[in-house]
């Protein structure tokens, strides 16, 4: 069996607030391997996206820590993370988050822009043709529906390949039929490009894709289950 | 009150920075007008002499274009009213390691030596005589006592011993009446007009002052509209901050409206927030005022007494009436410039909570709108600058200037999408331009009035560039034109604006008689009245001047054929601002008074001229001496063959009028100090467009600061993509230097229009002259270069703060 390529050991992440720590994540230990949709489950405020964001190499825990391929996160320098983050991982939000001065041919290019890569326009354009939208590259963001954003938004993230998607309640603003078609391409994306999948989701349809589910509550782990 | 504090303050708190920038662009802008204002006034405030102050109370004043004779003071003594009259004589002397101190003659009452002036003698430290150049030779006095007039520094004479000290036997500059109480005013003033000449000037004291500040009008006037600049900047800066701050709270007011907050009410929360701006900026702008009005008082005083009258700073008064002015300037500024913002916050519909976005793209569908009204206000302004001064001010020019100024503001938007357009291929090569030129237009309306702010900066830059670039180029190819002598001899004595001291008598047989002198001009210069004002008499060998000189005359009319008709006749050649000044046209025939006679002078032509704002007014010696045969000579041209040496004939000059107190220049010397002149002149000028860059600059940071803070979400999201803090900060910078090339291409564009402005309707309006156009291109590419790298610099803190942003959650919110 091949070894975990995202690992939390022990995690706890603690805010301030005002003064008065907040523990959002408690002795978390999880691991997600390749090719395969690990989700996260449980009530909003359980911690689903502090977990991504340090899963992400976005964010590092309070105590406990994060290895990617074995390597963990607090290890990296600033270089390192961007180069982690450019070559690694992929995110995707419940909000798109796709630029809106950008078409949407460079929304999907942008993350190959940031790295410098070669020949990003093709490589944008094939994910593109990938999600079903190469027609609408010269669009503007505004100019499409919700569930069409969110297919750019996923093909941004896949862009470069990624080893690690990070997406955060990825149908949670679309409707079924949209929600649908990107569930699809998310547990795409783990089988056919093999990479290891993180969602956090409220929905029973995202959790159905997974081969992972985790509950969270209040910070805690409270059961896994493997499909 | 709570909603102000909640809607208002509150979010002003959380961006301190922003807010202290906004403000201490404010209070820059009224700490020059401020600094102008007061310099303005202690650097011209006093024109009284020290010896009005001395002399007391005076109900008239007799004067005399070419001095009065002495002898006129027995039959006004011998009118039957109860008078005193006073003869009073003033000259400028020198004093080793003191400098120049005025020396007055006066009644008093034939008492030997000098009175001297209690600050003066502190300074002296030394009861014993006194040695001063009076005349052009070191002449020492007895200090008969001393006397103690408000500070002012002195020496006063009897009128005898200064007759004698200056070589003017018999005559008087001022014969000052005092009227018994008992007698009737008008009945002493027709009774004195008639027993002098006509020629004599009768005038009530100040009238002198009064004609100075005439004098200086425009001169200040000038001064104070470019002190303003700042301030039509920091008007960008406070409707920039006005709009962020409505943008950021849209969907707020969108929630107000809603929960039943009129229009008003929204209107009013808005404008208090810039009549906070206007408040703080203009409190601390006013202190801040008065201490730069204390480095700025020197630099006017020094133009003023150069070329205009001298006078004798005054401390400087910050009163009531003037903190007043600046404390209400300041606001109505801030309330001015952000009413337009404030108005649209107002029409913000209740279930409205538009985002950015949305608002952004209304703004973009606007700029045709913006254009077509830029091309109206370009056409008004194109009209304003045909108008004939008002009341002698350039009302027009100015009018058309401003005009100007928001054509390029609205203009602005399809300038930024043009460039952006242009250059998109080069953009998108790099991902920070791409993203940040994508930026700068998804927020059109904000980046165009940043570029309106520093585009007006740039362009008020470019103008008086342009205007003293032209300007000088002009002087220095006058100077060429004008000074044709190899030599040039003046009194040593302190001159300026106004004081020609006499040459001693025997200087000009000297410099005839020494070998190698081709040809002498001797040069009589005299202040004189002419309808009100005070301008220059001045007297040549023109027929010297027409073999050497190339005076240029207007219109390219026959300079022989002028010259050559003034000697002996009573014709004269004007300067062009003396004719701007006076309208007078050729073949006018003007009444001048010289001496006691009112002389009919017709004028033969009008020549290129840009010595003096006040203009001159010329005449062959042969016809002065004829009206006033004791007229000193002041000055003297030699002019020697071709391949003489200069050098070995100044140094016969200086040889033989050793202790005569004679002064040579050879030609390039005198240039050299006329630009220098020049130069001092200006310098106030750039003082004060350095400050308009820099409360520009203060906007490009203060307007990137905002882009940064309103785009978190998107640096997070950035972050998230895996672009560096490295990406990230170039990205701001290139915003930077976007906004830096938007401005520098609509502020070099403005600043040309502006320049012709000021060439062609202001300068001419005001100060009368023609000035060529000479853009020193080199210096403007230089300032160009600056300022855009400023604007970079300016983006160094924003693109510090967007590189440090937390990423977290910034991109999920």
């Amino acid at each position: 069996m091949p070894p975990p390529r995202v690992e939390l050991r022990a995690v706890s992440k603690t805010y301030h607030d005002e003064g008065q720590p907040v523990e959002v994540l408690h002795q978390v230990s999880l691991a997600a391997e390749a090719g395969i949709v690990t989700a996260l489950l449980g009530r909003s405020g359980c911690g689903k996206t502090t977990l991504l964001n340090l899963a992400g190499a976005m964010d590092f825990p309070s105590s406990g820590e994060v290895l990617i391929d074995g390597r963990s996160t607090a290890s990296l320098d600033d270089g390192e993370l961007t180069a982690l983050r450019r070559r690694r991982v992929g995110f995707v939000f419940q909000f798109f988050q796709l630029l809106p001065t950008l078409s949407v041919l460079e929304n999907v290019e942008l993350p190959l822009l940031l790295a410098r890569a070669p020949k990003a326009r093709e490589t944008a354009r094939d994910r593109l043709r990938w999600v079903g939208l190469e027609e609408k590259a010269a669009s503007l963001p505004y100019q499409l529906s919700g569930g069409q954003m969110q297919r750019v938004a996923i093909a941004r993230a896949l862009v470069h390949s990624p080893d690690v998607l990070i997406a955060d309640e990825p149908t949670g603003n679309l409707d079924t039929a949209s929600g649908d078609q990107v569930l699809a391409l998310i547990h795409e994306s783990a089988v056919r490009f093999g990479a290891t999948v993180l969602m956090a989701t409220h929905s029973a349809e995202a959790a159905a894709i997974a081969g992972v589910r985790v509950h969270l509550r209040d910070g805690r782990i409270q059961s896994i289950e493997r499909a | 009150m709570r909603l102000f504090g909640t809607l208002i303050l509150r979010p002003l708190r959380r961006d301190l920075l922003r807010t202290a920038l906004t403000i201490l662009a404010v209070a820059l802008g009224v700490a020059v007008i401020v600094a102008i204002d007061l310099a303005g006034d202690a650097a011209t405030g006093s024109f009284r002499s020290s010896m009005q102050t001395l002399a007391g109370k005076t109900d008239l004043e007799i004067r005399a274009n070419g001095g009065i004779d002495e002898r006129w003071m027995a039959p006004l003594t011998a009118l039957p009213f109860d008078l005193h009259f006073s003869p009073v004589m003033e000259a400028q002397g020198t004093i080793r390691d003191i400098g120049s101190v005025p020396v007055y003659g006066m009644d008093l009452l034939g008492q030997d030596g000098v009175v001297v002036s209690k600050a003066l003698a502190t300074r002296l430290n030394s009861a014993g005589p006194v040695t001063l150049n009076l005349d052009g030779r070191p002449q020492t006095f007895p200090i008969a006592r001393t006397i103690d007039v408000a500070n002012a520094e002195f020496l006063a004479l009897d009128i005898a011993a200064a007759q004698q000290a200056l070589s003017r036997y018999g005559k008087l500059d001022r014969i000052d009446v005092t009227v018994s109480a008992e007698e009737n005013f008008a009945r002493v003033e027709e009774a004195i007009r008639e027993l002098l000449p006509p020629g004599y000037l009768i005038e009530k004291p100040g009238a002198r002052s009064d004609e100075n500040q005439r004098m200086l009008r425009a001169f200040r006037w000038n001064l104070r509209v470019l002190s303003y600049i700042s301030l039509v900047v920091g008007a960008f800066l406070i409707y920039n901050t006005i709009s962020v701050s409505i943008v950021r709270r849209r969907a707020e007011i969108g929630i107000l409206r809603a929960m039943g907050a009129s229009r008003v009410l929204i209107l009013t929360l808005f404008l208090t927030e810039a009549l906070l701006f206007g408040i703080a900026g203009a409190a601390l702008g006013v202190a801040l005022g008065r201490v730069l009005a204390s480095g700025t008082v020197q630099l006017i005083s020094g133009t003023v007494n150069a070329l205009w009258a001298t006078s004798r700073p005054t401390p400087i008064e910050l009163t009531l009436p003037e903190w007043t002015v600046a404390l209400l300037t300041g606001v109505a500024v801030a309330l001015a410039s952000a009413f337009a913002p404030a108005c649209e916050a107002m029409r913000v519909a209740p279930t409205e909570a538009m985002s950015r976005g949305a608002h952004e793209h209304h703004g973009r569908l606007r700029w045709r709108r913006g254009l077509v009204w830029s091309g109206v206000l370009a056409a008004l302004a194109l009209a304003a600058c045909q108008a004939a001064p008002l009341g002698g001010y350039p009302v027009g020019g100015y009018v058309s200037a401003l005009l100007c100024v928001a054509s390029a503001a609205l203009a602005a938007p399809a300038l930024v999408l043009a460039v952006n357009h242009a250059t998109r291929a080069v953009v998108a090569r790099r991902v920070e331009s791409l993203l940040a030129g994508r930026s700068l237009v998804a927020s059109l309306s904000r980046t165009s009035v940043v570029v309106g702010a520093l585009a007006t900066a740039i362009a008020m830059m470019a103008s008086v560039g342009i205007m003293v670039g032209s300007f000088r180029e002009t002087v220095a190819l006058w100077l060429d034109v004008q000074l044709r002598a190899d030599l040039y001899v003046a009194a040593a004595a302190p001159a300026g604006a106004g004081v020609h001291p006499a040459l001693p008598p025997q200087v000009p047989a000297i410099l005839a008689g020494i070998p190698g002198v081709e040809a002498i001009d001797l040069f009589h210069a005299l202040e004189f009245r002419f309808r009100g004002e005070r301008t220059t008499l001045g007297a040549g060998n023109l027929e010297i001047v027409r073999r050497h000189g190339r005076l240029r005359f207007l219109g390219g009319e026959d300079r022989d054929a002028i010259l050559r008709s003034l000697p002996g006749q009573d014709r004269a050649v004007i300067t062009e601002p003396f004719a701007n000044k006076f309208s007078v046209r050729v073949g006018d025939r003007l009444a001048i008074p010289l001496g006691g006679l009112n002389v009919t002078l017709t004028i033969a032509g009008i020549y290129y001229d840009y010595s003096s704002s006040q203009g001159l007014l010329i005449v062959d010696r042969s016809t002065l001496l004829k009206y006033l045969p004791d007229q000193p000579v002041t000055n003297i041209a030699v002019y020697l063959p071709p391949g003489a040496d200069s050098n070995a004939v100044q140094r016969q000059i200086q040889l033989r009028t050793a202790g005569l107190g004679v002064v040579t220049a050879p030609n390039r010397q005198l240039r050299a100090l006329s630009m220098q002149v020049f130069d001092r002149t200006f310098s106030i000028t750039w003082a004060l467009e350095a400050v308009a860059i820099l409360v520009a600059m203060l906007g490009a940071a203060n307007s990137l600061l905002a882009l940064v803070l309103d785009r978190r979400r998107e640096m997070g999201l950035l972050r998230y993509l895996g672009a560096s803090t490295a990406q990230i900060r170039g990205m701001i910078l290139t915003e930077a230097a976007f906004l830096g090339l938007f401005a520098a291409i609509l502020g070099v564009a403005l600043g040309f229009a502006l320049s012709l402005l000021l060439i062609l309707v202001v300068n001419k309006q005001s100060f009368g002259w023609t000035i060529q156009f000479h853009p020193p291109w080199m210096l403007l590419g230089a300032a160009l270069l600056l300022v855009w790298c400023v604007t970079v610099l300016a983006g160094l803190y924003p693109a510090r703060v967007a590189a440090r942003l937390n990423a977290i959650g910034l991109a999920v919110e």
